[in-house]
């Protein structure tokens, strides 16, 4: 059965033109490549100071 | 001597390194290959999907495309034309605007915007829809559905892909129990998305098979006066008259209204939710309308008749009463009046019959003489 109120939950506000800006930004979405840059950011810098956990050596 | 040329980084453009690892963004160029094939591959299966129309579909096979390479052009001018399609301007506009980003020549998403520039007109009017949209939801939220659906009713017939604005459409009708029209609606979002999940969970959820929706699918929705104003007119004076007619004090409990309810859920409990085909049931409605008819005859209109004649013939009765009243009291005083006269006749006659001496008969004596004699006669007397 259709709830009325919780069927309108899912409708939102759509962005007006002048809010496009901010929908462009809201779109710059994170790729797996981000991720892996991330990750590997995250990997040099424990290297720096630690020893590195995928290899074991000294950075 | 060849020179080779070296291998870039299509992430962030740095030379790779003989060991396949890109030297500033460490990233291993098989892995960037993996991605990039990944999203191709959701781009041919969205391209596949809005080719078929069904984008829906195609928006979730093409941001899965983004999730692995968020540069892909071809991607994200498909993506923007898909919103366009279906009249969310705003959104196919940022993503063009990120597709000239990353690649700024030679790109289709270019033309497309330049073409949106082009016509201010359009841009405002996109404005105008967005705002509207935005309006009717929240005069939805408020419970004014009347206004929202006024608001919807303008802003579709300006732009006719709106498929938001047909969703919302439809869940107004469908919280008015105008089931028909809700179709109506549902078959235009079919028509532009052909698979779009919320329109089939509408559909569904009214009693729709899915062998209706496909057949939904293929009818015209030209001519189905969706837009025309009497809908507004007539949905508007449907509901300013359910309102008059339901009076405050009796919000908490209508009896016609729960009785209503009742023999609806008896007669049609098999039905989900409110796939009612009226039509159907007209031999019910007739025998039930027969022995209302009936009822009613026995229980309201004879005995009305039975007492009004009664109290007809009371009035007669009671006229004649007055009547037979007033006449026997005339009889009664014309009766006295004869038994009075009668005892005067009466009286009289026993006078007369009292007196023993009565005048002396002059008449022998009056006879031959003269008037003078009479009066001297008188005088001496």
């Amino acid at each position: 059965m259709i709830n009325f109120e919780e069927e309108l939950k899912r409708f939102q506000p759509i962005p007006e033109v002048n809010q496009a800006e901010q929908a462009i930004y809201n779109n710059d979405l994170k790729d797996i490549s981000d991720i892996v840059q991330v990750v590997t950011a995250e990997i040099k810098s424990n290297a720096m100071g630690t020893s590195n956990p995928v290899t074991g050596r000294i950075g | 001597m060849s020179s080779k040329k070296p291998v870039v980084c299509p992430v962030c453009g740095a030379q790779i390194r003989k060991s396949g690892y890109c030297s500033n963004c460490y990233m291993h160029i098989s892995i960037i290959k993996k991605a990039y094939n990944t999203s191709d591959y959701y781009y041919n299966m969205g391209l596949d999907k809005a080719i078929a129309r069904d984008l829906s579909g195609a928006i979730e096979s093409l941001n899965m495309s983004l999730r692995y390479n968020k540069k892909n052009i071809m991607t994200r001018n498909l993506l923007g034309l898909i919103y366009y399609e279906m009249g969310e301007v705003v959104m196919a506009l940022s993503h063009w605007v990120m597709s000239v980003n990353y690649k700024s020549s030679g790109n289709l998403a270019t033309k497309y915007l330049k073409e949106l520039r082009s016509n201010p007109t359009t841009l405002a009017d996109v404005d105008q829809i967005a705002i509207k949209y935005n309006m009717a939801l929240d005069y939805a939220k408020r419970d004014d559905i009347d206004l929202a659906i006024i608001q919807l009713k303008n802003l579709l017939s300006k732009n006719g892909h709106f498929v938001k604005g047909y969703l919302l459409l439809a869940l107004l009708y469908i919280h008015f129990g105008n089931y028909e029209k809700a179709r109506v609606t549902l078959r235009r979002v079919l028509k532009i998305d052909k698979a779009n999940p919320l329109a089939i969970h509408y559909l569904h959820e009214m009693g729709d098979t899915d062998m209706n929706i496909i057949q939904m699918r293929m009818e015209e929705v030209e001519d189905d006066g969706l837009l025309e104003e009497e809908y507004i007119e007539e949905n508007v004076i449907r509901r300013n008259n359910s309102l008059m007619d339901e009076d405050p004090s009796d919000k908490k409990s209508n009896p016609i209204k729960d009785f209503f309810e009742k023999c609806k859920n008896t007669l049609f409990k098999k039905k989900v939710a409110g796939d009612i085909s009226f039509a159907k049931y007209s031999g019910v409605y007739v025998l039930v309308g027969m022995v209302l008819g009936v009822l009613m005859l026995g229980f309201i209109i004879v005995p009305a008749q039975r007492k009004s004649l009664r109290k007809e013939n009371e009035r007669i009765i009671k006229t004649y009463s007055e009547e037979i009243a007033a006449k026997e009291s005339t009889i009664t005083s014309l009766d006295a009046q004869v038994s009075d006269l009668n005892r005067q006749i009466a009286r009289l006659e026993s006078n007369n019959s009292d007196d023993v001496n009565p005048l002396p008969d002059y008449t022998y004596i009056t006879n031959g003489m003269t008037d003078e004699d009479i009066q001297n006669m008188i005088n001496n007397e």
